[in-house]
């Protein structure tokens, strides 16, 4: 009984709820919080109410002598198994069976309900359950009474970012490793504004925006789920479409974004239409090289048999830039792709010459009479590299 | 990439030693005379090329949509797969692909424009990455990281084989 009064009273003082140089709100949370106080909630509801009361008047007083008023409830501590039990699943499992009038009355009077607490010592995981499903709640039912223009979605996806595992504000908060790794579930509804998540959009609530940032972060982890809550940026659209599509979209752009690290020289580039064309160019110019090569390897003998124990050696792993800079093909020589047939000269002398020491210029040579002689006599098969697209533009 | 790939189970070292053989197994079948028509290397080349194909698409550890795709266009004959690949693209992609048969087998998969501007560009992307017909953009677009990556690897390889031997 102590030991949870002495967690509740750590969870309150630590909170920083609300803007407390105003006098007014006190008495405004006073006079909002009374009539829940006054009531006798069935079934685990006054406990709830009897927390948030908690809660409000902390802040007014900013003492932990008045948790001492509130012992705690028997009912209270049923609650809390309860919510435990639920494991943080679907929203409306955990609204159902607790109709609360009382956070729908706080919604309409548009009392910034939306703390997020802190919670510290043994008994986290049970009042942070509780205290967040009383936030979800609440959010939630302030979605539904439109009152704040933000709305939320769930999407399956079962994306790993967890960023928000690491909200610390230097308090002891011991992150709850459900090694989830999954979404980050009914958490990510009480998120502020320092947490700008791709997954889940930025939270930037109006009102709350300022509550947001004093509040300290939960500790706790969203059980494994397979969705993802998203909540919409201030000002965007609610709907469940457009939320969807503003997902899929961040998701394209992410990776667009490591494609972009993938192909050279695409670092100033910005817009999708350029973007795709140069990584199109860039993947028929790597399979124009694959072509290339290959050819290469087919016309020369090697007359000195390399066994597989040197050629597995880090000669061939580590010569990358050695041999390729004295054949003059190394990167950056002529094109940006390190590769560009660009000189036909359009002779057709006789193919493959033997000698197994190509100098640079007839290698160009080389292999622009090869793509003649096969472009013109073998028609048997499709020759996707030599076709006449992209960068080669033979002369015929 | 220089330093560290010595290690054994890299996608490079894999690569490698699959092509390797494959090239020394087809040397060994058909060793290069000093009279060879240019069809004779032309046969050898498309071997080639598919050994380095199928050598990369086997190479490839976590099974990717565009290393299957490889390896089964290099595995059914042409007819087959063009009557196959008609079923599979019109049950796949009824809602915004026309398929039409070229010749040669190649079939051309025509996308009607969706989503702002980019129908054009996709289809290219679409029709360069190995089984990517039917993707929408954002795995298509993972898959084409993914396809870079192996495609350099690939061309690095080949390069460091080809100048081994030819400086000899």
């Amino acid at each position: 009984m102590t030991s949870e009064n002495d967690d509740m009273g750590l969870a309150m003082s630590s909170i920083s709820m609300f803007n407390k140089s105003s006098n007014t709100s006190d008495s405004f949370f006073s006079s909002c919080w009374d009539p829940i106080v006054s009531q006798s909630g069935s079934l685990g509801g006054s406990s709830m109410a009897s927390h948030y009361h908690l809660v409000m008047e902390n802040q007014g007083i900013s003492g932990t002598s008045h948790v001492s008023h509130y012992q705690s409830d028997p009912s209270f501590v049923e609650l809390v198994s309860k919510l435990t039990g639920f494991d943080g699943g679907n929203l409306s499992q955990m609204v159902g069976p607790f109709s609360l009038p009382q956070c729908n009355q706080v919604a309409n009077r548009r009392c910034p309900p939306n703390f997020t607490l802190n919670t510290e010592g043994g008994n986290e995981r049970g009042s942070t359950n509780s205290l967040r499903f009383l936030d979800e709640h609440r959010i939630s039912k302030e979605a539904l009474v439109g009152t704040s223009p933000n709305g939320k979605i769930r999407k399956c996806a079962p994306e790993s970012g967890s960023p928000l595992r690491s909200c610390k504000n230097g308090d002891e908060e011991p992150v709850m490793d459900l090694s989830s790794e999954g979404c980050d579930g009914p958490r990510e509804q009480a998120r502020k504004k320092p947490e700008t998540e791709q997954n889940t959009g930025a939270n930037s609530r109006g009102k709350q925006a300022v509550k947001q940032d004093k509040d300290s972060s939960q500790s706790e982890e969203a059980p494994k789920e397979n969705y993802i809550h998203v909540r919409a940026r201030r000002g965007q659209a609610t709907n469940s479409h457009s939320l969807a599509e503003r997902v899929r979209r961040e998701k394209i752009s992410e990776r667009m974004r490591l494609l972009q690290e993938l192909v050279p020289g695409c670092n100033k580039i910005t817009g999708k239409a350029v973007m795709l064309d140069e990584i199109i160019n860039y993947v028929q110019s790597l399979q124009q090289q694959v072509e290339f090569l290959s050819m290469k390897l087919a016309t020369v003998n090697p007359e000195i048999n390399l066994d597989l124990d040197r050629i597995l050696s880090k000669d061939i792993l580590h010569q990358r830039s050695g041999s390729a800079a004295v054949l003059g093909l190394g990167p950056g020589s002529n094109s940006p792709y390190g590769f560009s047939p660009s000189t036909f000269p359009g002779t057709i002398s006789g193919i493959p010459n033997k000698n197994p020491q190509f100098p640079p210029l007839p290698q160009t040579v080389l292999e622009n009479e090869l793509l003649n002689l096969f472009q013109m006599g073998f028609s048997g098969s499709t020759m996707d590299g030599f076709g006449l697209n992209g960068q080669l533009k033979p002369e015929m | 990439m220089d330093l560290h790939n010595l290690n054994p189970s890299s996608l490079k070292s894999r690569f490698t030693t699959r092509f390797l053989r494959a090239l020394t197994e087809i040397n060994a079948r058909k060793p290069i005379a000093s009279s060879s028509s240019p069809r004779e290397i032309f046969q050898r080349y498309r071997r080639i090329k598919d050994a380095a194909d199928t050598s990369m698409a086997y190479s490839v550890r976590s099974r990717r949509t565009w290393s299957k795709a490889t390896l089964w266009r290099l595995r059914t004959p042409s007819h087959r797969r063009r009557l196959a690949s008609f079923g599979r693209r019109s049950s796949l992609n009824k809602t915004r692909t026309t398929t039409t048969a070229s010749h040669r087998g190649a079939v051309v998969v025509q996308i009607t424009s969706r989503g702002g501007g980019l129908g054009v560009q996709l289809e290219e992307l679409r029709e360069l990455v190995p089984g990517g017909e039917a993707m929408d953009l954002c795995n298509l677009l993972d898959e084409t990281a993914h396809y870079i990556k192996c495609l350099t690897t690939q061309v690095q390889v080949m390069r460091t084989i080809a100048n081994l031997y030819s400086l000899e």
